[in-house]
């Protein structure tokens, strides 16, 4: 469940797929933890760690998907399979949702902003108008057997992990003069989507007999994207538990985002010394999939398909 | 020029009653199907003959005589907004095709009036202007007739106001030409057209000045992009609708709309997104990842907005010029409130 069982997964990986392993995300990954709440400079081992992670993850799913994919008989994986797989958690399968949404929306503003790309849009043919969203909402429909799931597409509630995110984003620049927020809002542009073909190398693609098509790969992108901001939220909380504060009953109860602002406040007060306990360690990575690959409850060993990668995914 | 339209607007809000007739009645009426601004009149260009100048003017279409439009503005006029009646231009298209009206850019003026009337009934309002020869600097602030018509919403005083006037940046527009077109013929015998059936099924044309892109449908319908006003953009119309004309096809100008103006500026100021996003959560949708800009849909008026750190923004989504000062004139305090120190 935890590093010792998946390194022999990844040694498989690298070995099956060696060609996978020279492409290498650590720069991007350390930017992207950085716009994602770890510190200024994360380390580098954390980043490499981060990186087999999602790694491992993402082909895990990808093996998964062509599976579903030739299940229902298509010849390439696309966003339906990967909707599939996601059924289960509500929570996320929801912010995928509004995800695809999203970029639906930015493209059809966009598209009326430039005369060029209207042009484009017209020529281009195919009526591209909410194709995402058509695409989710026809594919929940047909397997949406108790009718929650398409339920989702009016619910309103507000993700609670996202908000999360957004205040802990924005306690972050909230003390940032404005170089440094131009620098951090760079690193928050980073994603997997926009480095296309180096993405795909990454994962081997090539060598797939079932291979993802656009809206996959974007899709897989964002899974991607998930799991890093997944994996740095929970790394977040296990720091923040490691810190013992004496004679605080309630300092497991306080949440995430105060004791980092808490414990960063602190550590730079002291000096640079400590400046590197601000960032995330591998530690935290590896506690933080052990707990949450720990499922506790009678049936917790026999239950969930994914068990037997041995990690359970992150992203959906 | 711009900073007159957002002074008339800001005035035309705090002063909705008056109808000051300072100027001489002179256009005519006043169904303003693309613009509600009052414009301040060019004394100097409004009674050139402006048919000849607009024949001079139109780029690569040099032989193109639009006398058949009476309602035409010259090249130096392309700032000014024009009011226009379609009735008026269906009218004298067909009556008085030689008749020169000339729909000055002056102001409306005791609009309500005009309006009820018709076509017909406006001419009389006509007459040369003498008085306009004398006419002090355009600052002077014109009633809008619409202003009843149309409910305002409160606007900030003058006193917190911006300064800084929101630039077009392009504008869509429709309009049928109410006749089947033969595309293939058209692509054949029209300079700057292009045709491919194949990927799309109208005609792609473009002109010169105003520089402009039109896709022309074979039921008639054309759309209009790329103008930097409104009345470019049914400047540039028109001269499409006479192209086609020109072929041999009984083109008309029926339902002139615009569909969409996007329009651009700059509060010089570094925003925090992330702060904005927080607050402002039911409007405001911030995807780094995706799209550097945070997407601001404002209710009233419906406009959206692109808020970039740097403290660009677009707005895009209006109908009318009002609604684009309008919501960056609802956003600037908001933005205010989030500058990045």
């Amino acid at each position: 469940m935890n590093n010792t069982a998946a390194s022999p997964m990844s040694a498989a990986s690298s070995s099956g797929r060696s060609t996978g392993k020279s492409v290498s995300f650590t720069a991007e990954l350390q930017s992207m933890m950085f716009s994602l709440g770890d510190a200024r400079r994360p380390l580098h081992e954390t980043a490499v760690l981060v990186e087999d992670v999602v790694h491992t993850q993402l082909i895990n799913l990808l093996q998964q998907a062509a599976e579903v994919s030739q299940l229902r008989g298509a010849r390439v994986i696309s966003a339906e399979d990967l909707l599939f797989l996601m059924r289960k958690d509500k929570k996320k399968l929801r912010r995928l949702l509004k995800y695809m949404f999203f970029r639906d929306y930015k493209s059809k503003i966009v598209k009326g902003i430039d005369e060029d790309d209207l042009l484009e849009d017209k020529l281009s043919g195919s009526n591209n108008v909410n194709k995402r969203q058509k695409i989710a909402q026809d594919f929940l429909n047909s397997i949406d057997q108790t009718g929650e799931l398409l339920a989702m597409f009016e619910d309103d509630e507000i993700d609670e992990v996202k908000q999360e995110r957004m205040e802990r984003a924005e306690r972050q620049t909230r003390v940032m003069d404005s170089a440094q927020y131009a620098e951090f809002c760079e690193s928050r542009h980073l994603s997997f989507s926009k480095k296309g073909s180096k993405f795909r190398d990454w994962l081997d693609c090539g060598s797939m007999e079932i291979k993802p098509n656009v809206i996959a790969m974007e899709i897989l992108a964002y899974l991607a994207y998930e799991t890093v901001a997944q994996l740095v939220d929970l790394a977040l909380l296990v720091r923040q538990d490691m810190v013992t504060k004496a004679g605080d009953p309630f300092s497991h109860a306080i949440s995430a985002t105060f004791i980092q602002y808490h414990n960063s406040a602190e550590s730079t007060a002291a000096c640079g010394v400590e400046a590197h306990s601000d960032a995330i360690q591998p530690s935290h990575i590896r506690e933080a999939i052990r707990r949450y690959g720990h499922k506790i409850g009678p049936l917790s060993p026999f239950t969930s398909a994914y068990r037997r990668n041995g990690m359970a995914f992150l992203a959906c | 020029m711009e900073e007159t339209y957002l002074e008339l607007y800001l005035d035309q809000c705090s002063a909705q009653d008056a109808l000051t007739p300072s100027r001489s009645p002179l256009l005519s009426p006043a169904v303003p199907y693309d613009v509600d601004m009052l414009t301040s009149s060019n004394p100097e260009t409004a009674f050139n003959p402006q048919l000849e100048e607009v024949t001079e003017a139109s780029g690569s279409f040099s032989a193109v005589d639009l006398s058949f439009l009476p309602d035409e503005l010259s090249q130096e006029n392309k700032d000014q907004t024009v009011i226009r009646s379609k009735h008026e231009v269906e009218e004298n298209c067909k009556t008085q095709s030689r008749q020169i009206r000339l729909p000055l850019p002056s102001q409306l003026d005791a609009g309500l009036a005009l309006n009820s009337s018709s076509g017909s009934g406006s001419h009389s309002h006509l007459h040369p202007a003498d008085g306009n020869s004398a006419q002090p600097s355009p600052e002077k602030p014109h009633s809008m007739p619409l202003a009843s018509i149309t409910p305002m919403t409160p606007m900030a005083p003058i006193s917190e106001c911006s300064g800084i006037v929101p630039q077009l940046q392009n504008i869509v527009s429709t309009v049928n030409l109410a006749c089947k077109l033969d595309l293939k013929k058209i692509a054949l015998h029209a300079k700057n057209a292009e045709y491919n059936p194949k990927r799309f099924a109208a005609v792609i044309m473009r002109i010169r000045e105003p520089r402009t892109t039109a896709l022309i449908f074979s039921s008639g319908k054309m759309v209009c992009t790329g103008a930097k006003s409104e009345e470019q953009s049914r400047l540039a119309a028109r001269k499409y609708a006479r192209v086609v004309q020109k072929l041999g096809f009984p083109a008309r100008f029926l339902d002139f709309t615009i569909q969409n103006m996007v329009a651009s500026c700059d509060v010089r100021f570094p925003i925090s997104l992330e702060g904005l996003v927080l607050t402002h959560q039911q409007f405001s949708s911030y995807e780094p990842e995706l799209f550097p800009g945070l997407i601001y849909r404002m209710v009233k008026p419906r406009i959206v907005l692109l808020i970039f750190v740097s403290g660009k923004v677009v707005l895009t989504g209006a109908k009318k010029r009002s609604d684009i000062y309008e919501a960056f004139e609802n956003i600037y305090p908001i933005l205010k409130g989030f500058k990045k120190a």
